[in-house]
């Protein structure tokens, strides 16, 4: 695997420091407005929680030209201001670096994962530019269990608007957690804490040129530590309040990446999650309370005008990966977006969907990329089927929605197995789908 | 009267025995040919089954995503296609050899256009083979690329790139055949001239105030950024 080049000006830096305990790094792209902010937020955070170790903060930028790398290095920390009950021992270094090779995400963590690994760093806390809900507890959340508690991967756990985290909400988490048995609520959440050991088997993986390098890079963190037996656990980190995501940033492509990778690693995690059944709750760390959220304003005619056109356009290519059961579903659903109050994609339905993607993508029945480009009106129909039928209900409401999906995940698990090992014809369809209410019924009771 | 006739038979009959002892050994031999090469070809397409059926070839391509490659179905049955290829290809080399056992100019003239031929035929068959395989290709990437992008036609403008890249194949394997060549060539490039004017003559005339609009809400576009149907991660 190709090494990542570190920059000779970081070369001259990290000599400097030689060693660091703690590494929190913060990709970048023109984020000037917001990563002061966080930047300040993450030095807080280490002085107060941390004061007895050598920290430093990264920031791997794509090539902002907005002056984000100045700002970075700029920030000042108001400590006039800040209470500290300990005082600090060791300094909070600051390094901002340009990343080279495939622009996004991906690339700015793997920066950043060689710069941890090479100063020797025991934990590395990775943290989004464009939050503006972060705190300094937000660091010590995703920092000590893994610093005290010898956790591999800390994963957050937000509270975000009903309508915010759609891929999230309604493929990433229900999938992953059927696959994997593991009940982590932001797979793809975008603020991790992760251990020295797992950074090191993170950097000697040799996919780091694949989707894994832009918004796959999330899911592919989360899926090699639950999948290779790290031993992970979430933190509660309050709202997560962030930028708009750049308008003009391809959401096809975005869910193309993320989607892509979870499948890709299906492929290579297939012993690990095909005898897996159910699913397990994982340790959360912090203390849970209410917050206020943004509102978030969605288009659902738009949405269900996308859907219907996907129905007309794209029938050809989902010949080629969905069964005619689902496409008959289909295409009664293109009608009913005529009456948008009773549009509704059941659960049932949409799982049988995204598992028989994901066995077309595994069987390369088509061109994976226009595979999963196809995927994207369907997903958008799912979305506004969520909006209406979510509507007037409350987040916790909308918690059980979303629970009642990942039971239906779990439920048609088998046929997925059985789909996926070429037994297409011999999947159990009706024995897992009729058995699905009672293992919502028997999660519940559980849960009770 | 009686002598002639008797001489006329003679004659007949001299000129069937001569074309029997000249025609029969080879048509004896032409069609032992034949039955061997009959043989041989379902010898070997049996055996290809047996060897590719006992290594889970198809297996292989369905698992790979090789078959769906050709075909959408994915149940390909590449063994099969395969056995029947190599039969047609021993047995028409039987036909051949069959035929060359003659050594009359036309059979020679016959075999030998057709040995010239077949590799050509082979080059060009794979052209229009990869031709239809890319233009499906294509057709697919583009519909979904169009649908995404919210192009209005996504459907035509695929089917079009599909027909383009076939048509492409088309001309390539004429030329390569050398069967009209000019004549495949002017007709695409008449086509895709014909087609490159009249669009710009629908837009020109039709479109003008369509395009204008688009244009405008284009740079409106530019300008404010457009608002998103909401936050997904």
């Amino acid at each position: 695997m190709a090494k990542i080049v570190i920059p000779d000006s970081a070369h001259a830096a990290l000599n400097e420091l030689r060693t660091a305990d703690i590494v929190v790094g913060i990709p970048s792209y023109n984020n000037a407005r917001t990563i002061g902010h966080v930047v300040q937020a993450a030095h807080a955070g280490l002085l107060k929680y941390f004061p007895q170790f050598t920290a430093v903060i990264v920031n791997s930028d794509g090539g902002s030209s907005d002056g984000t790398r100045d700002v970075v290095l700029s920030a000042s920390m108001q400590d006039a201001r800040l209470l500290m009950l300990s005082t600090p021992v060791k300094p909070v270094n600051r390094l901002s670096v340009p990343y080279h090779g495939i622009p996004g995400k991906g690339s700015a963590f793997r920066l950043i994962f060689q710069i941890a690994s090479n100063l020797g760093a025991k934990a590395c806390a990775v943290v989004d530019s464009d939050l503006r809900s972060i705190t300094p507890e937000w660091i010590d959340l995703l920092l000590r269990p893994v610093v005290h508690a010898e956790y591999d991967f800390v994963a957050p756990y937000y509270h975000r608007h009903k309508y915010d985290g759609t891929i999230t909400n309604s493929i990433v988490y229900p999938l992953t957690r059927a696959l994997y048995g593991h009940r982590l609520r932001q797979p793809i959440g975008g603020d991790f804490g992760v251990s020295q050991r797992l950074l090191r088997r993170y950097l000697e993986r040799d996919d780091w040129e694949t989707d894994v390098a832009r918004y796959g890079i999330d899911i592919w963190m989360t899926t090699v530590a639950v999948a290779e037996g790290f031993r992970v656990c979430q933190s509660f980190l309050g709202a997560k309040l962030h930028d708009a995501k750049d308008p003009g940033s391809d959401l096809s492509a975005m869910l193309q990446q993320v989607v892509g990778s979870v499948f890709t690693l299906m492929q290579e995690y297939e012993p690990a999650w095909s005898l897996i059944s159910g699913s397990q709750d994982i340790d959360l760390f912090g203390f849970r309370y209410d917050v206020g959220l943004d509102p978030i304003e969605v288009n659902l005619e738009r949405m269900l005008v996308n859907f219907r056109r996907g129905c007309e356009e794209l029938k050809e290519v989902w010949q080629l990966a969905l069964s005619p059961e689902t496409l008959e579903q289909i295409d009664l659903l293109a009608a009913a977006t005529a009456s948008p109050a009773t549009f509704h994609i059941e659960d049932e339905l949409w799982v049988r969907l995204i598992f028989e993607f994901a066995c077309a993508h595994h069987k390369r029945r088509l061109d994976r990329g226009t595979l999963l480009r196809s995927l994207t009106p369907l997903y958008i129909g799912r979305v506004a089927s969520f909006v209406i039928e979510t509507r007037d209900l409350t987040a916790p409401e909308v918690d059980q929605r979303v629970e009642n999906l990942c039971l239906t995940f779990e439920a048609l698990k088998p046929r997925l197995v059985a789909q996926w090992k070429g037994s297409a014809g011999q999947a159990p369809r009706t024995a897992p789908e009729a058995a699905i209410p009672q293992h919502v019924a028997a999660q519940k009771e559980l849960e009770v | 009267m009686i002598r002639t006739l008797q001489e006329v038979l003679e004659r007949v009959i001299a000129r069937f025995y001569t074309q029997i002892t000249t025609y029969l050994p080879p048509l004896i031999v032409a069609v032992a040919i034949l039955v061997v090469a009959f043989l041989f070809a379902k010898f070997c397409q049996w055996l290809l089954t047996r060897l590719f059926k006992g290594a889970g070839f198809d297996r292989f391509l369905r698992e790979t995503g090789i078959s769906s490659v050709v075909d959408d179905s994915g149940h390909l049955h590449a063994v099969s296609i395969a056995a029947s290829c190599v039969f047609w290809l021993v047995f028409a080399g039987g036909v051949l050899s069959a035929l060359s056992v003659f050594d009359t100019k036309l059979t020679t003239q016959f075999v030998e256009t057709a040995v010239f031929l077949f590799p050509k035929v082979v080059t060009a068959g794979a052209i229009v083979l990869a031709g239809i395989w890319l233009g499906r290709y294509f057709g697919r990437a583009i519909l979904v690329w169009a649908h995404n992008e919210a192009i209005p036609h996504a459907r035509r403008i695929a089917a079009g790139v599909r027909a383009l890249v076939v048509c492409i194949a088309i001309v390539a394997a004429s030329d390569t055949l050398g069967f009209a060549p000019n004549v495949f060539l002017a007709a695409f490039i008449i086509v895709v001239g014909g087609a490159a004017l009249a669009a710009s003559l629908a837009v020109g005339l039709g479109g003008r105030q369509t395009v204008q609009r688009f244009m405008e809400e284009d740079t409106r576009h530019a300008t404010e950024p457009e608002e998103p149907l909401w936050r997904h991660l």
